[in-house]
C-alpha cells in the first residue's frame, strides 16, 4: 500500500538561500578576523580571549529556568499544559522537553537548551491567560521547532567569532601598547582592535538577520507540526496586541540569554528599524503564516 | 533530521514508521490473557489531529461508513470523538481483540492512502486486570513501537511499577519503545 503523506509546507522563497548567505558572510567576516588576528601575532591574547570565551559559552549553556524568571512544573501542576505538549511531541516524533513556567502578565514563551535531551521550553502566565487552546498549540509548536532546528547551538555557533571580536575590544587595551611596536611589518595593535569592531558590528546585523529567519523557520515548522498555522497567526496578533499596551518589563535578565533562549516574540524593546530586530515584523510573519494556511487549504 | 535540514531550519513532517508492528498485539494479546489474566476491555481508539481541509472530513466519514458495513459482519462498533485537545479519535468496540485490530488498522490504512497517514498519533488498545485495574497498550505510529500506560487514580499520575512490569512480561512479545522518555501518556483516552 503506498503511503502518501500530505505535502510539505514550503518556507518564505528564498529563505532558504538567504539563511545560507547569511552563514557564508558570517564565514568570511571571521576568516578575516581570525586572519588579522594572526597577522598581528598577538598570540597571547588570542588564548586568553579563546579561554573566556570557552567559560563564557559553558556558563551560558548552565543559565537555569531561574535566572530566566521560571520554574519548572511537574505534570500535576499543569496538566493541561503537559498533555498538550506530550500530543505535538508525538506527533513531531521527539522527546519531552521540560515545562517551565514564567509568572508575568508578558504574553510570552521561549525555547531553551543546545539539544533535544536538554530542551526547556517556557510559556509565561500572560500567555496562558489571553490565547485558546488552539493559538498555545501553535505558540508551542513554535518553540518545538526551534528544538529541533537546534536554533540554541546554531546561533552559538555562529556567533562565536563575533563574542571573540567583542571580548578583543573589551579587555583588547590590556594587551595594546605592548611588544607589537617592534620593527616587523605585522598590523599594528591598533589595527586589530578596527578590524575587530568592524568584525562585531557586521556580524551583529548579520546575526539579526540570521535570528529573523529562523523565526520564520520556526512558523513553518510550527505549522508543519500542527497544520494549523491560522491558529498561530492569531495567537502573534494577540501577542502584538497585548505587548503594546502593558508596559515593557524585559524578560531577559542577563546579556547572555538572547542567545540561550527563542522567544515567541521579541522580549525587548521595539526596534525602530527591522535590520536591528531579532524577530520579523509581526505583519510579515501573519503574512506567511496566511501563504502556508493556502498552501494547506491547496488554494496556493 | 539530518545536520543540513537542522542548518536550514528546515523540520519535516514525522513520517509514520516504515515497519507496522500494529498486528503485535494479537499474539501478546494470548499471552496477557493466558498467563496474566489480563482481558480485552472491549475498547480500542486511533487518535490522529483533525485537519481544516475540505476532503479531510469526507474521508473520515468515508472510513467511518466502511467500517460500519464491515463491522455489521464481526459485530464491532464504530464512533469519533473528539479529545479535550482537540484530536480526533475513532473508537471501536468489539470483545474479539483480533477484530480490534483489524479495525484499527483499516482506520490507519484509510488515512494512509488518502495522504493523511502523518497526522496519525497513537492507536491505543484497553485492557482490565484481574483486579479490574484499566491497562492501555499504546502503539506510537510514527515509530512503530509499543508501550504500556497504567493511569494511577490522582491527577494525572501514573502508575510506573505495573508499567515496567509489563514490558517484563510483554517484552519478548511486543516491541517495546526503548526510550522509556518517549512512553507518552494519553490523558483524556475516550475509551
Amino acid at each position: 500500500m503506498a503511503s502518501r503523506s500530505t505535502p510539505a509546507l514550503k518556507a518564505p522563497a528564498g529563505l532558504q538561500a538567504r539563511m545560507l548567505m547569511t552563514f557564508f558572510l558570517l564565514g568570511l567576516v571571521y576568516v578575516v578576523l581570525v586572519a588579522v588576528l594572526v597577522a598581528a601575532k598577538v598570540y597571547p591574547l588570542i588564548i586568553v580571549v579563546g579561554i573566556l570565551f570557552v567559560v563564557q559559552v559553558l556558563a551560558s549553556d548552565k543559565i537555569g529556568l531561574r535566572a530566566m524568571g521560571a520554574h519548572e512544573v511537574s505534570p500535576q501542576e499543569a496538566p493541561e499544559l503537559h498533555a498538550m505538549i506530550e500530543r505535538l511531541c508525538i506527533q513531531a516524533d521527539i522527546p519531552k522537553p521540560k515545562v517551565g513556567i514564567v509568572r508575568t502578565s508578558m504574553p510570552n514563551a521561549f525555547a531553551m537548551g543546545r539539544n533535544q535531551k536538554t530542551a526547556t521550553v517556557c510559556v509565561t502566565t500572560g500567555i496562558m491567560e489571553i490565547l485558546s487552546p488552539a493559538e498555545l498549540e501553535g505558540v508551542i509548536a513554535h518553540e518545538l521547532a526551534h528544538i529541533r532546528h537546534r536554533d540554541v547551538a546554531i546561533m552559538t555557533l555562529a556567533s562565536f567569532f563575533a563574542s571573540i571580536a567583542s571580548m578583543i575590544l573589551q579587555f583588547g587595551f590590556l594587551f595594546g601598547g605592548g611588544s607589537s611596536d617592534s620593527d616587523d611589518d605585522s598590523p599594528s595593535f591598533a589595527v586589530v582592535l578596527l578590524v575587530s569592531l568592524a568584525v562585531y558590528i557586521v556580524s551583529f546585523f548579520l546575526m539579526q538577520a540570521l535570528s529573523r529567519y529562523r523565526e520564520f523557520a520556526a512558523d513553518r515548522g510550527a505549522a508543519e507540526i500542527t497544520r494549523r498555522p491560522s491558529a498561530l497567526a492569531s495567537a502573534l496578533m494577540k501577542i502584538s496586541g497585548t505587548m503594546d499596551r502593558i508596559p515593557q518589563q524585559d524578560l531577559r535578565q542577563n546579556a547572555h540569554s538572547e542567545l540561550a533562549a527563542f522567544y515567541i516574540a521579541s522580549p525587548g524593546k521595539k526596534s525602530l528599524f527591522e535590520l536591528f530586530a531579532t524577530h520579523p515584523p509581526m505583519e510579515k510573519r501573519i503574512a506567511e503564516l496566511e501563504k502556508l494556511e493556502r498552501q494547506m487549504q491547496g488554494v496556493a | 533530521m539530518g545536520f543540513l535540514d537542522s542548518l536550514l531550519g528546515r523540520s519535516r513532517t514525522a513520517k509514520p514508521s516504515k515497519t507496522d508492528r500494529l498486528f503485535a498485539i494479537s499474539t501478546a494479546y494470548v499471552t496477557l490473557q493466558t498467563s496474566y489474566g489480563i482481558v480485552n476491555a472491549g475498547k480500542a481508539g486511533i487518535v490522529f489531529q483533525p485537519l481544516a481541509t475540505s476532503d479531510f472530513n469526507a474521508i473520515v466519514k468515508d472510513t467511518e461508513e466502511v467500517l460500519r458495513a464491515t463491522g455489521e459482519e464481526t459485530g464491532t462498533l464504530v464512533e469519533t470523538t473528539e479529545d479535550d485537545f482537540g484530536y480526533r479519535w475513532a473508537v471501536l468496540q468489539d470483545d474479539d481483540v483480533e477484530d480490534l485490530v483489524v479495525g484499527i488498522n483499516a482506520v490507519k490504512d484509510a488515512l494512509d492512502t488518502s495522504g493523511y497517514g502523518d497526522r496519525v498519533l497513537a492507536a491505543v488498545f484497553s485492557f482490565r486486570d484481574e483486579a479490574g485495574k484499566r491497562i492501555h497498550l499504546i502503539y506510537n505510529v510514527k515509530r512503530g513501537s509499543w508501550y504500556p500506560f497504567v493511569p494511577a487514580p490522582g491527577r494525572q499520575a501514573r502508575d510506573n511499577e505495573r508499567e515496567l512490569q509489563l514490558k517484563a512480561q510483554l517484552g519478548g512479545e511486543l516491541p517495546f519503545e526503548p526510550e522509556l522518555e518517549r512512553w507518552f501518556p494519553l490523558w483524556g483516552v475516550p475509551l
